[in-house]
C-alpha cells in the first residue's frame, strides 16, 4: 500500500453555504497500481489530485502516505516527503521557459543536494531513456506539445519517485501525441510506477488498471 | 545551484530587454547620483586633510559685543601675541601671527601679482607645506620668500629659484628660501602663492607696525598648534578672559577669546549670539547626503514595484519550482541572487557614468574630485552598498514572490489578489511625494537666488572696472592718473576708494552724534573716497549734496547711506556733525545722504556706512566708469597702455565690478546647480518607474480593455479610465509633498534676511508639472492599448 485516504473531506464556504469540493473519500493505492480519476468538470479530480500530492490541504479525514500520517505533518515535513517520493506532471507541461530541456530535466536535483557529476548521469540517463539527447540544448519554446510533455515526464520521474501524479496529461496534445505519451506512461507502469492520472478520455482510462468515478467531491461506482 | 540561479536571471534580463534596461538603467542612474553625491560629501569632510596636525591646529576666534549683539570674528591685536607668548607659550607647540595679502613680485623683466600669506616661524610646519625646494621653515629671515610651484615657474620658468633674488612691491629685495607644492584645491589656504616672515610685514607697513601693543586694532591672524598634552576645550577656557583682563579700552566690548579647531573652519564657521551654532556648511553636506539617500531609495522603488508588477510572469515558475521540490527559503535565495546580478550590472554601469560625468560634475561644483578607483576602502565599502541594495530593494519581491501557493498558480490562470496593488500603490506615491518635494525646493531656491540678483545694488555695475593701488608706487598719483585716464578717451570718470565697491574692508567705531542714546555701542562701515566716487560708480544722493571742489571744508566731510541715517536716528542727517575719539580721531559734518548699496551679501541689509573723504590719499582702488561709446577691449587696451606709462613694473591687473559682485552668488548658485541636477534625476527615476509599471498595468488588462472597446469605448473613454489611478496617486503625492516642503524651504529662507516668501503659485506650478510629466510618461502604454485592435487582445486565450 502506497497511500491510503480515509473519510477525507475539503470544502469551501461560500455565501454561508458549505460546499464540497472533496466529501468523504476513502481510496487506497498500492504499489504498482495505475489509477484513472474520471469525472466531469468541477467533479474535484484536479483537487483530489492536488490532495494526494499534498500542494492542497483538506479539512477533515486521514491520509496516509507510506505509513507516515500527512494530516499530522508539518508544512516541512510534508514537503520533503513528496519532494522524495511524487512527481508531478502537467496538462500544459509547466517547463521553465528559460531553461533548457537539459536544466528543466535537472531542477529537481538541485532541490536534492546531488553532486554536479550525479545530477549529470541522472539527466543524460533520461535524455536518452526519451530519446531526446538531440534536443537537450534547445528551450521549451522550441518543442512541440509532445515533446515537451515528454520533457515534462522527463521531469518527473528523474528523481526517482514512488508515485506519478499526472493532470491531463494529453490534454493539450493531439491524438498521435497522447498515445504516445500513453504508451509511455504504461511501460513506466510495468516497470513498478505507481500512476495517478486525471482524464477525460475513456481510451485513456483504458490504460489503467482501475477508475474511479467522481460526481460534485463523491466517489460513485458506475 | 548559484549558477542556476545566475543563468535564469541572466536569459530572463535577455528575454524582456525593455524591461531589463528600465529597470537596471534606474538603478544605475540612482546609484551613480548617490556615488557622486558621496564623492561629493566624502570631499566636503576630508576638507584641509593635507594638514598633518589638523586636529591640534585652531585660529584665535573673540566675540565681541555690540549693543547687545554678540558678534565672533577672527580678527586679533598684535597685542594679544604677546600675552600668549610670556604666559601661555608651554600650552602651545606653535603660535602664528599671520596676515594674507597680495603683492607684486618681479624677477628681471618678469613682474606678477599674487595672493599670498605672512607668517611667524612655525607656520609652514603647521600648514605642512610639501617643500619641493629649499628649507621648510623658510621665513626665518625678514627679507625672504617661500614661492608656490606655480609661482615660482612664473617668475623663473624651469630655472631653479632657490637663492635668487625677488624683488616685492617694486621696492624689496628678498631671497628665494624655499619651493613648495601648491597647496591642493581642499584646503584653507588654496591661492595662497608665496608664504612670507610676519616680521617683513611689521617691517614695510606703518600701521602694523604701530599696531605692536596695541589692543584695538583687530585686524590680524593669530593661528596656534596646542601641546600635545592638552585640549582646546581646555586651553579656551584659559584664554576667555585674557583681553578683557589685559585691556581697558576694549573692555566695553567685553572680547572673550576662543579657540576654534581647523576641523571645523570648512563646515562648521557659524555661530550666533558667540555659540557656535549646528549650522554652516555642514547643512549642505547633511542635505545632500539626505538628498542622495532619496534618490537611491527612489531608484530601489522602481526595483520593487517593477519585481513585483512582473509577478504574474514569475508565478507559474514558482508554482512548478514548489511542484517539484523548492523549498520557500530556495526561492527567495533565487531571487535575492538574481537582484543581486541586477544590482552588480547597475552598479557597474553607474561606475561608468561617474567616472564620465565626473568632469561636468566638478566643473558644476567647483571641486576636483577624482574617482577613487585605488582605495579598497571604497571598493569595500562598493561591496557592502551592493550587498545592501540587493537586501533593500530585492528583500520585499522576494518575499512576494515567493510565497506564490502552487495549487492557485498551477490551475492555469493566475490572478493576483485584490490588495496585492497596494504596496505598489504605497511606494509610487513616496516616489512622487520626494519628487515633488525636490521640485519645489529647486524652484524656490532658484527663485531665492534670482530675487536676490533683482534687488537693487544702489549703484551701476556694469562698464564699472576697478585697478587695486596695493603698493607704494601708487602714493600721491591720484590726481595725474584721473586726468590721464580721462585723456585716453577710455574713461569717462575715475574715483579712488579705500574699499572696493563689492566688499567692506574697514570698519570703525566710537564716533559720537547729537542723540546717540548712552552706553550705544557703535559700528559703521567706514570707506574713503575721491571727490567723483559717488559719480563714478553711480551712486544716489538722496538728500544733501556730493562732495564738491568748490568747498574747500569739504576736506572733512562725510556721506552717510540711509542705513546709518536710520541707525543713527537722525531726523536732520544733512549738517549733523560727527566725532570721534577713536583710531580716526576728528569732526565731521554730514553733507548728504546716499542710497543704500550693497557692498556685503546680497542676502542681508545693507550695513551702515560714512564715506569720508580721502583728504591724504590712502591707497586702495581706482574706480574706472568705462567709455561706452568704446568697445570694452578699446577701453581696456588705452587703459593699459595709460598704467604700464605710469608704472612700467606693477603689473595691470584689474576686475569687473559685475563680475565680482556675481561672485556673491556663486556659492548658492552651486547648491542650485547642484539640487536642479539632482532633481532632475529624481523626477527621471520616478518617470522611469511609472513608465515601467504602465507597461504592466496596461499588459494585465487588455483583455478588459478589449472587451471594453466591443462594447464601444472610445478611445479618450480609455485614456481616461487608465489614466485616473495614476493622476490620482500623483495629486496624493502633491498633497503630502506640499507642506512637507513648504515647512523646510521656509526654513531654508531664514538663512536670508533679505529673501522671498513662498507662494501658492510655486504650489501650482510643480503640481501641475508633476501632473503633466505623469501624463506624458504614460500616455505611450496607453495610447497603444487604446488604439490596438481589440480581436487581437482577446484572442490570445
Amino acid at each position: 500500500m502506497i497511500l491510503q485516504l480515509k473519510d477525507l473531506f475539503k470544502w469551501v464556504n461560500s455565501g454561508g453555504n458549505r460546499v464540497f469540493l472533496l466529501n468523504d473519500i476513502d481510496l487506497t493505492v498500492n504499489e504498482g497500481e495505475f489509477i484513472s480519476i474520471m469525472g466531469p468538470s468541477g467533479s474535484g479530480k484536479t483537487t483530489l489530485l492536488n490532495v494526494i500530492g499534498m500542494l492542497d490541504d483538506f479539512n477533515e479525514g486521514e491520509y496516509i502516505f507510506l505509513e507516515e500520517p500527512v494530516h499530522n505533518l508539518k508544512e516541512k515535513h510534508r514537503a520533503n516527503l513528496y519532494k522524495e517520493y511524487i512527481g508531478f506532471v502537467f496538462q500544459s507541461y509547466h517547463l521553465i521557459d528559460e531553461l533548457t530541456v537539459y536544466e528543466n530535466i535537472e531542477t529537481p536535483l538541485l532541490y536534492k543536494k546531488h553532486s554536479r557529476a550525479e545530477r549529470k548521469a541522472m539527466v543524460a540517463d533520461m535524455l536518452d531513456r526519451f530519446n531526446i539527447v538531440g534536443k537537450k540544448d534547445l528551450f521549451p519554446s522550441q518543442l512541440s506539445g509532445g515533446q515537451q510533455q515528454l520533457v515534462g515526464i522527463a521531469r518527473a520521474l528523474v528523481s526517482s519517485p514512488k508515485l506519478i501524479l499526472a493532470d491531463e496529461p494529453t490534454g493539450n496534445l493531439n491524438s498521435a501525441q497522447g498515445e504516445e505519451i500513453m504508451q509511455l506512461f504504461k511501460k513506466l507502469n510495468d516497470e513498478g510506477v505507481t500512476i495517478i492520472q486525471v482524464t477525460h478520455s475513456e481510451s485513456n482510462a483504458a490504460y489503467g488498471s482501475r477508475t474511479i468515478h467522481l460526481r460534485d467531491g463523491l466517489i460513485v461506482n458506475k | 545551484m548559484l549558477r542556476n540561479y545566475f543563468k535564469i536571471a541572466w536569459r530572463n534580463l535577455i528575454k524582456s530587454k525593455g524591461y531589463s534596461a528600465i529597470n537596471i538603467g534606474g538603478l544605475a542612474i540612482g546609484i551613480a547620483a548617490t556615488l557622486l553625491i558621496s564623492l561629493w560629501v566624502y570631499d566636503e569632510l576630508t576638507y584641509n586633510d593635507h594638514i598633518e596636525h589638523r586636529d591640534k591646529i585652531a585660529l584665535v576666534l573673540q566675540n565681541e559685543t555690540f549693543n547687545g549683539e554678540v558678534l565672533t570674528h577672527g580678527g586679533i591685536p598684535r597685542a594679544l601675541e604677546t600675552a600668549l607668548r610670556t604666559d601661555y607659550d608651554s600650552y602651545f607647540k606653535h603660535i602664528a601671527m599671520a596676515s594674507f595679502g597680495k603683492q607684486t613680485m618681479g624677477f628681471k623683466d618678469v613682474s606678477i601679482s599674487r595672493e599670498g600669506l605672512f607668517v611667524q616661524s612655525g607656520g609652514p610646519d603647521m600648514f605642512s607645506l610639501e617643500i619641493l625646494k629649499g628649507k621648510r621653515n623658510g621665513v626665518e629671515e625678514v627679507n625672504s620668500i617661500m614661492l608656490s610651484e606655480s609661482t615660482a615657474k612664473a617668475l623663473f620658468g624651469d630655472k631653479d629659484p632657490v637663492g635668487k633674488i625677488v624683488k616685492v612691491n617694486t621696492k624689496y629685495n628678498v631671497k628665494v628660501t624655499a619651493v613648495y607644492k601648491d597647496f591642493p584645491v581642499k584646503s584653507s589656504f588654496k591661492g595662497i602663492e608665496y608664504v612670507m616672515p610676519w616680521a617683513f610685514y611689521v617691517k614695510t607697513n606703518r600701521w602694523v607696525k604701530k599696531a605692536e601693543n596695541n589692543w584695538s586694532n583687530n585686524s590680524f591672524q593669530l593661528y596656534v598648534q596646542i601641546a600635545d598634552n592638552t585640549t582646546m576645550a581646555a586651553l579656551s577656557s584659559k584664554i576667555k578672559d585674557l583681553k578683557k583682563n589685559l585691556s581697558k579700552s576694549t573692555k566695553k566690548f567685553n572680547p572673550e577669546l576662543f579657540l576654534f579647531p581647523m576641523n571645523d573652519w570648512h563646515l562648521r564657521w557659524n555661530f550666533e549670539g558667540g555659540k557656535q551654532t549646528d549650522g554652516g556648511r555642514i547643512k549642505y553636506v547633511r542635505l545632500f547626503s539626505i538628498i542622495g539617500l532619496l534618490i537611491l531609495l527612489l531608484a530601489c522603488i522602481n526595483f520593487v514595484n517593477l519585481n513585483t508588477a512582473r509577478s504574474e510572469k514569475r508565478a507559474m515558475e514558482v508554482g512548478v519550482r514548489k511542484a517539484i521540490g523548492s523549498s520557500r527559503n530556495a526561492l527567495i535565495y533565487q531571487f535575492l541572487s538574481e537582484s543581486f546580478l541586477v544590482v552588480c550590472l547597475a552598479y557597474s554601469i553607474a561606475v561608468v557614468i561617474v567616472q564620465l560625468s565626473l568632469y561636468g560634475f566638478n566643473e558644476l561644483v567647483n571641486k576636483h574630485i577624482y574617482f577613487p578607483w585605488d582605495s579598497a576602502l571604497f571598493w569595500l565599502g562598493s561591496l557592502v552598498f551592493i550587498m545592501l541594495i540587493t537586501f533593500i530593494s530585492g528583500g520585499y519581491p522576494a518575499l512576494y514572490l515567493s510565497s506564490f501557493k502552487p495549487v492557485s498558480v498551477l490551475k492555469g490562470v493566475f490572478r493576483p489578489e485584490r490588495f496585492s496593488m497596494l504596496p505598489r500603490k504605497i511606494l509610487v506615491v513616496a516616489q512622487f511625494t520626494v519628487s515633488v518635494v525636490f521640485i519645489i525646493g529647486t524652484i524656490v531656491v532658484m527663485q531665492q537666488i534670482q530675487f536676490s540678483k533683482d534687488r537693487p545694488v544702489g549703484y551701476n555695475k556694469n562698464g564699472l572696472i576697478q585697478i587695486p593701488t596695493a603698493n607704494g608706487r601708487f602714493y600721491g598719483k591720484d590726481v595725474l592718473m584721473r586726468n590721464e585716464f580721462l585723456r585716453s578717451g577710455a574713461v569717462v570718470e575715475m574715483a579712488t576708494s579705500t574699499s572696493p565697491t563689492t566688499a567692506i574692508e574697514s570698519n570703525e567705531s566710537g564716533f559720537l552724534w547729537e542723540g546717540k542714546p548712552e552706553g550705544f555701542v557703535d559700528s559703521f562701515a567706514w570707506t574713503k573716497v575721491s571727490h567723483e566716487y559717488a559719480q563714478t560708480i553711480g551712486l544716489k544722493i538722496v538728500e544733501g549734496r556730493d562732495f564738491s571742489k568748490r568747498f574747500s571744508t569739504d576736506s572733512s566731510a562725510v556721506l552717510i547711506n540711509e542705513a546709518a541715517v536710520k541707525y543713527m536716528g537722525l531726523k536732520n542727517p544733512v549738517g549733523t556733525y560727527l566725532k570721534s575719539t577713536g583710531y580716526h580721531k576728528g569732526k565731521w559734518k554730514i553733507i548728504g545722504v546716499v542710497e543704500n548699496m550693497i557692498t556685503q551679501s546680497p542676502y542681508e541689509p545693507v550695513k551702515q556706512a560714512i564715506y569720508a573723504f580721502n583728504k591724504r590719499g590712502d591707497l586702495g582702488y581706482y574706480n574706472l566708469r568705462l567709455n561706452p561709446e568704446k568697445s570694452m577691449s578699446a577701453n581696456l587696451k588705452l587703459i593699459e597702455k595709460v598704467f604700464k606709462q605710469h608704472f612700467p613694473n606693477s603689473p595691470f591687473e584689474y576686475q569687473f565690478i559685475d563680475e565680482e559682485y556675481g561672485r556673491k552668488f556663486a556659492e548658492e548658485e552651486r547648491i542650485s546647480n547642484l539640487a536642479s541636477l539632482f532633481t532632475l534625476l529624481a523626477i527621471f527615476i520616478s518617470c522611469l518607474g511609472l513608465f515601467g509599471l504602465t507597461s504592466y498595468v496596461v499588459e494585465q488588462r487588455t483583455k478588459e480593455i478589449g472587451v471594453r472597446k466591443i462594447l464601444g469605448a472610445s478611445i479618450s473613454n480609455l485614456w481616461i479610465m487608465l489614466s485616473k489611478n495614476f493622476v490620482g496617486l500623483v495629486i496624493l503625492s502633491c498633497v503630502l509633498a506640499v507642506p512637507i516642503a513648504y515647512y523646510y524651504m521656509n526654513a531654508w529662507l531664514l538663512n536670508f534676511e533679505y529673501r522671498i516668501n513662498v507662494s501658492w503659485s510655486i504650489f501650482v506650478v510643480s503640481i501641475a508639472g508633476a501632473i503633466l510629466m505623469t501624463l506624458i510618461t504614460i500616455s505611450f502604454h496607453i495610447s497603444r492599448i487604446a488604439r490596438a485592435n481589440p480581436i487581437n487582445s482577446l484572442r490570445t486565450e
